[in-house]
C-alpha cells in the first residue's frame, strides 16, 4: 500500500528584543544565570505584565513577510499550568484571537514550488531554563518572559525535504525581518512535527504524534523520514498508530515516546485580566509594513533584473542575510555590481570560511570593499596587488588607499615615467629590438618582465604594453 | 493618647503643638494594648515606623502620619504574609506601588494587618494569625477580607489603613467597625504589587475615620502607573480641595431591590433615616430596582469568577522562587506538598471551585456564563446611573456577627441579595464608599454610596454632606 504524509509544524522563534515580553528586565544571551531577571519573571505575587511594544512591532514584521491577516485588536490569554520552569503558573499567550492568521510561505524543493499554508502566528512568553540532576534540579530564570512567536502551519507539508525548505525559508524571514537570531542548534527557533499517514487518495487523517525536541533543521527532516516510516510499519503490519508525544534521539537518529495522550493537561485558557484589549493603530500597523527591509526572493530578483547578476550568484549572496546586507551596503560605494558579488563570494567567503568568522565580526567594512574593488576598476592596483591589500583589510581593517600608500604598491601609470623606464630597458637590450623586428613576439614578454623588474612590479600592466609597442615599433623603422 | 485625624494631627505636628517622638512612643504602647484586644496585626513594624518619622519634616498633609497596611501589600525587606502559612516567612524584594507613592509623601508605617488568607474571606477568621475581633464588641468578628486594616482605624491606633475590595472586603469591615471605607474606581489606583485575589474585581482602596481623611488618602494613591497597565491615564482631581458638602439637586437612587429586604427593623429604621436626611439636604431621592433574578445571581456570579481568577493568580504560589517549600522526590512533589501544606482548607475548596469553572469541559457553562451574567449586572446597573449620581443601600443586614457564628459562603435566602450587593461596584469598577449611618445594640450601622465609574468626587461630596448631618464623624472604640 502506498501511503502519503500529512506534516504541520509548530515554530517557535525567540525575539531580540530590548526587554522581555512583560516585563522591563533585559534579553541577553550568555550573561550569569539568574541576574537578568526583575520580580515579574520571577513571578513574585502582586506583580503585572506590561506589554513591549517591539514585541508586537516585531510579530506584526513577521506577519508582514508572511502575508498574514493582522489582528489589529491584541488580546492575551492565560494557559494555566503547573511547572517548575513556568514561574507564574500561567503563560501569557494569545489562544482565541492571534496577531496573524492565514499567511503562507512558498517553498522550492527540486525546482518545483509549494505553497505552505500558515494557520496562524501568536505572542507568548518564554519559560525559565530547567537543569535536571540525579537528586535535585536548578533552574534559570534569564529566558523566563523573553518574547516568543508562534508560528503553526496548516497540515499541508507533504515530506521532510519540504518540511526543512520550508523551516529554512521561515528561518531567513527572522532574519530578514531583523527580529531573531534564529538560531536552532541555541534554542532561539524551535520547531514540533506533527505527522500522521495515510493511504494515498484517502480524505481522512491518520492518527498522529508529534515530535518534540529538534534542534536542527536537518534533525527534523531526518525525524520526519524516520516517523513516517515507522507509522507504515505499523499500519502494514495491522497496528494503530497511537497518538503520543515522541522526542528525536540523536545518536539513534529514531523518534522515541515521550509521553502518551492521556497525560495531556487541560490548559483552561482564558483572558489575561491584566492587559485589556489593545485596539492597534491601524497607521502604526501599515508603517511596519512599509519599512519592512526586501525579504530574500526580492533582492534576489533586484540582483539578477537591475544588476545583471547571474541566477545562482543571486540566489547565493540572499542565502545569507549578512552577505546580502554587506553587499547592498558595498554598491553604495561602488557599483561594480559583478565584482563585488566575486569578491564577497569568493575572497571573502573563503576567509570567512577559513578563520570561522561570520562578516561581522572581521575588520572589513563595506565602504573598504567598495574603494579597494574601484581601485582596481581605475587601474591603481593590479588584481595581484588586491589579494595583498585585501589580506590587510580583512586583518587591519586600514583604508585600502592607506595600505596601497604603505606598502609603496600604487602602479605607475604616468605615460612619461614609463617612457623614461622602457626606453631605459630599451637601451640595455638591442638584442630583443632584433628579435622583435624578426618576428619573435616573446621578445616583448621579455622585456615587459624587465620593465616589471625594473619598477617592482608597479608598472601598470596596459599602459606599460601600449608603450613599449609604440616604441619599439619606432626603433625598428 | 489622644486620636487624631490626618488634617488635625498634621496641624500639632507642623506647628510644633506635639512632639511627634514622644507621640509616636505613646502610640506603640496603643499598639502593645490593642494588639491583645483585637489580634489585628501579623507584623508591628515599629522601627520602620521611627526610621520613617526621622525622615519626616511634616511639609505635607501626610508627611509624618501614622498608618497601616493590609499584609497582602509587598513591601521590600518586611514580612508580606497576607495571613497565609504559605507565606508565613515570605519578605518580598519589591514594593507595591501605592507603598512607594505614600512613602514619598513621607508616611509612617506602623505594622502589617492581618487579614483573610489571600483576602478569600468575608470574616478575617481564615487568618493565619487567628481571628481578628472588632474594637466595639470583642466577641464579635471586624468582618474581612481587610478586617485587621478595619480594626486598627475603628481602635484609634492610626488615622488610617490601607485594605484592597474584591466583593466588600473593604466597605463590609468598615461597616461593622464604624469608620468610613472606600473603594474608588477600577483602574484609578495601581494594583502593583498588592497580592491578588481576582485581578478584574480587585481595587485599592482606604479605611479612615472621617470623609475629609478619605480625599486626602485616595487623591495620594490615585493615578497612572506604568507598570499596572490597566491603571487609567485620567487626570486625578483634587479630591480634598474640591469637596463639599453642598448636595442640592443630587440625583440619588435608592436600590429598593437591596433594601426592601432588610429584616432587622433599627437597620430598616435606620436607613429610612438616612433617606430623609439626604432629601433634607436637598438631594433629590427617589426609588428604584433591578430585576431580583438578576440580583439572585451575585453571590453565584461573584463565586464563579473570584474562584476562577484566583486559582490562575495563585498558581505562583508553588513553593518554587519563594514562600514556604516542603521538601518532594520531584518538582512536582515539591509544588504539590508545598500548596497542601500552605493553603487553609477554605482556599483549596475555592481553587477547586475555580478550577472546576475554568476546566474546558466547563468553562462555557460555568466561567463564561458568569462573565455574560456579570455584563448583564452592569448594564442594568448603567441603566440607573443613566438618570442618577448615586446609588444608595444599606451596607449590609445586620450588626457584626459574633466571632463563632460568623461564616463564610453563607447560601441562605435572607442573605443572598444584602449581604452580596456590595459586588455591584466590583462588577462594574464603580467607586463605592461605606459610611457609618447609626447604632444597633451598641454595634455601628452602615449605608453605601457607589456612584458612576471616576466620579469619586460625586461620591466622597455625598458622604462628605451625609456625615456632616450625621453624628458619626472621628468615631473610634479604645475599651470593650
Amino acid at each position: 500500500m502506498n501511503f502519503e504524509q500529512v506534516i504541520g509544524l509548530e515554530v517557535h522563534c525567540e525575539l531580540k528584543t530590548h526587554s522581555k515580553m512583560f516585563s522591563a528586565a533585559p534579553v541577553t544571551f550568555g550573561e550569569d544565570v539568574n541576574t537578568m531577571v526583575n520580580e515579574v519573571d520571577l513571578g513574585m505575587t502582586g506583580t503585572m505584565p506590561v506589554l513591549n511594544k517591539r514585541g508586537v512591532e516585531f510579530a506584526i514584521r513577521v506577519c508582514h513577510a508572511l502575508h498574514m491577516e493582522i489582528d489589529e485588536l491584541l488580546c492575551f490569554d492565560r494557559k494555566n499550568y503547573y511547572y517548575s520552569d513556568l514561574p507564574k503558573g500561567f503563560q501569557i499567550t494569545q489562544d482565541k484571537r492571534p496577531i496573524g492568521r492565514n499567511g503562507y510561505l512558498d517553498i522550492e524543493v527540486d525546482g518545483e514550488v509549494t505553497r505552505v499554508e500558515i494557520e496562524r502566528l501568536h505572542m507568548e512568553e518564554d519559560t525559565a531554563k530547567q537543569f535536571h540532576f540525579d537528586d535535585y534540579s536548578l533552574i534559570d530564570y534569564n529566558r523566563a518572559g523573553i518574547p516568543l512567536i508562534e508560528i503553526v502551519t496548516r497540515p499541508n507539508i507533504g515530506n521532510g525535504a519540504q518540511a526543512a525548505a520550508y523551516l529554512e525559508k521561515l528561518r531567513q524571514v527572522f532574519l530578514y525581518t531583523d527580529v531573531s537570531d534564529a538560531k536552532m542548534e541555541e534554542g532561539s527557533m524551535r520547531c514540533d512535527v506533527n505527522i500522521s499517514i495515510r493511504p494515498f487518495g484517502s480524505e481522512e487523517f491518520g492518527i498522529r504524534t508529534e515530535i518534540k525536541n529538534l534542534n536542527s533543521i536537518s534533525n527534523v527532516q531526518k525525524a520526519i523520514e524516520f516517523e513516517a516510516m515507522r507509522q507504515e510499519k505499523v499500519l502494514i503490519q495491522g497496528g494503530e498508530v497511537k497518538q503520543e508525544t515522541r522526542r528525536f534521539d540523536e545518536d539513534s537518529k529514531e523518534t522515541v515516546v515521550m509521553r502518551a495522550k492521556g497525560d495531556a493537561v487541560d490548559y483552561k485558557y482564558y483572558t489575561e485580566p491584566n492587559i485589556l484589549p489593545i485596539r492597534l493603530d491601524h497607521q502604526w500597523v501599515m508603517q511596519i509594513k512599509d519599512e519592512l527591509p526586501m525579504m530574500a526572493d526580492e533582492r534576489a530578483k533586484l540582483y539578477i533584473e537591475k544588476h545583471g547578476l547571474p541566477q545562482t550568484d543571486a540566489n547565493i549572496l540572499v542565502a545569507s542575510k549578512d552577505i546580502s546586507d554587506f553587499y547592498e551596503e558595498t554598491i553604495q560605494t561602488c557599483q561594480e555590481y559583478k565584482l563585488v558579488c566575486n569578491w564577497l563570494l569568493g575572497e571573502v567567503q573563503a576567509y570567512l570560511n577559513k578563520e570561522n568568522l561570520t562578516i561581522q565580526q572581521t575588520k572589513l567594512t563595506p565602504a573598504y570593499l567598495g574603494k579597494m574593488i574601484s581601485f582596481i576598476q581605475d587601474g591603481t592596483i593590479s588584481s595581484k596587488q588586491a589579494k595583498k591589500v585585501f589580506e590587510c583589510l580583512m586583518s587591519e581593517g586600514k583604508d585600502p588607499e592607506v595600505i596601497i600608500e604603505e606598502k609603496g604598491m600604487k602602479q605607475i601609470s604616468d605615460p612619461t615615467t614609463l617612457t623614461n623606464i622602457i626606453n631605459e630597458v630599451l637601451d640595455a637590450n638591442e638584442q630583443s629590438i632584433q628579435d622583435y623586428a624578426a618576428g619573435k613576439d616573446r621578445a616583448v614578454g621579455f622585456l615587459v618582465g624587465q620593465i616589471m623588474k625594473k619598477t617592482g612590479g608597479q608598472a601598470n600592466p596596459k599602459v606599460t604594453n601600449q608603450i613599449l609597442i609604440q616604441l619599439l615599433k619606432a626603433r625598428v623603422q | 493618647m489622644i486620636q487624631y485625624s490626618i488634617e488635625e494631627l498634621h496641624q500639632l505636628f507642623a506647628s510644633k503643638a506635639i512632639d511627634p517622638k514622644a507621640y509616636y512612643d505613646e502610640l506603640f504602647e496603643e499598639v502593645e494594648l490593642q494588639q491583645k484586644r483585637l489580634n489585628a496585626f501579623v507584623t508591628i513594624t515599629k522601627e520602620k515606623a521611627y526610621a520613617d518619622l526621622k525622615e519626616a519634616h511634616f511639609e505635607n498633609l501626610l508627611n509624618g502620619i501614622p498608618y497601616v497596611l493590609k499584609d497582602n501589600y509587598n513591601t521590600k525587606g518586611i514580612k508580606t504574609t497576607a495571613s497565609s502559612r504559605m507565606l508565613e516567612d515570605y519578605v518580598p524584594v519589591y514594593n507595591a506601588h501605592v507603598v512607594d507613592l505614600l512613602s514619598k509623601q513621607g508616611v509612617c508605617l506602623v505594622g502589617k494587618a492581618s487579614m483573610d488568607e489571600l483576602a478569600m474571606g468575608g470574616t478575617n477568621k481564615s487568618a493565619l494569625t487567628g481571628p481578628v475581633y472588632n474594637p466595639w464588641d470583642t466577641s464579635r468578628i471586624a468582618g474581612g477580607s481587610s478586617g485587621g486594616s478595619a480594626a486598627l482605624v475603628a481602635s484609634g491606633v492610626v488615622p488610617f489603613a490601607l485594605g484592597s475590595d474584591t466583593g466588600d472586603s473593604i466597605r463590609k469591615p468598615a461597616g461593622f467597625c464604624g469608620i468610613v471605607g472606600f473603594k474608588p474606581t477600577w483602574g484609578r489606583i495601581s494594583r502593583y504589587g498588592v497580592i491578588p485575589y481576582a485581578s478584574s474585581l480587585d481595587t485599592v482602596g482606604a479605611f479612615t475615620r472621617n470623609v475629609r481623611d478619605m480625599a486626602i488618602v485616595t487623591e495620594a494613591m490615585a493615578g497612572r502607573d506604568n507598570r499596572d497597565m490597566t491603571s487609567s491615564f485620567k487626570e486625578v482631581p483634587h479630591y480634598l480641595e474640591n469637596l463639599t458638602d453642598d448636595i442640592k439637586g443630587l440625583k440619588i437612587a435608592v436600590l429598593t431591590s437591596v433594601s426592601d429586604e432588610i429584616r432587622n427593623p433599627e437597620i430598616k429604621a435606620n436607613f429610612e433615616s438616612i433617606v430623609e436626611t439626604l432629601k433634607n439636604l436637598g438631594a433629590i431621592v427617589e426609588n428604584v430596582t433591578m430585576p431580583t433574578q438578576l440580583m439572585r445571581t451575585l453571590l453565584p456570579t461573584y463565586t464563579i469568577i473570584a474562584n476562577s481568577e484566583a486559582t490562575s493568580n495563585h498558581s505562583c504560589l508553588d513553593g518554587i522562587k519563594y514562600g514556604n517549600r516542603q521538601p518532594g522526590k520531584t518538582t512536582d512533589d515539591v509544588m504539590i506538598n508545598s500548596r497542601t501544606h500552605g493553603f487553609g482548607d477554605h482556599i483549596k475548596r475555592r481553587f477547586i471551585l475555580g478550577n472546576l469553572a475554568l476546566a474546558t469541559e466547563n468553562q462555557e457553562r460555568m466561567f463564561r456564563k458568569a462573565q455574560r451574567v456579570r455584563r448583564l449586572i452592569v448594564e442594568e446597573l448603567n441603566k440607573i446611573y443613566q438618570d442618577y449620581d448615586i446609588i444608595l443601600t444599606p451596607n449590609g443586614g445586620s450588626i457584626a456577627p459574633k466571632v463563632d457564628e460568623a461564616y463564610d459562603d453563607r447560601l441562605s435566602d435572607e442573605y443572598l441579595i444584602l449581604e452580596n450587593h456590595l459586588s455591584l461596584a466590583n462588577f462594574a469598577g464603580t467607586p463605592s464608599l461605606s459610611l457609618p449611618s447609626g447604632f444597633v445594640d451598641g454595634m455601628p450601622i452602615a449605608v453605601n454610596l457607589s456612584g458612576r465609574i471616576f466620579e469619586e468626587q460625586t461620591v466622597l461630596n455625598c458622604a462628605y454632606a451625609l456625615e456632616n448631618a450625621l453624628n458619626f464623624k472621628n468615631q473610634y472604640k479604645r475599651e470593650g
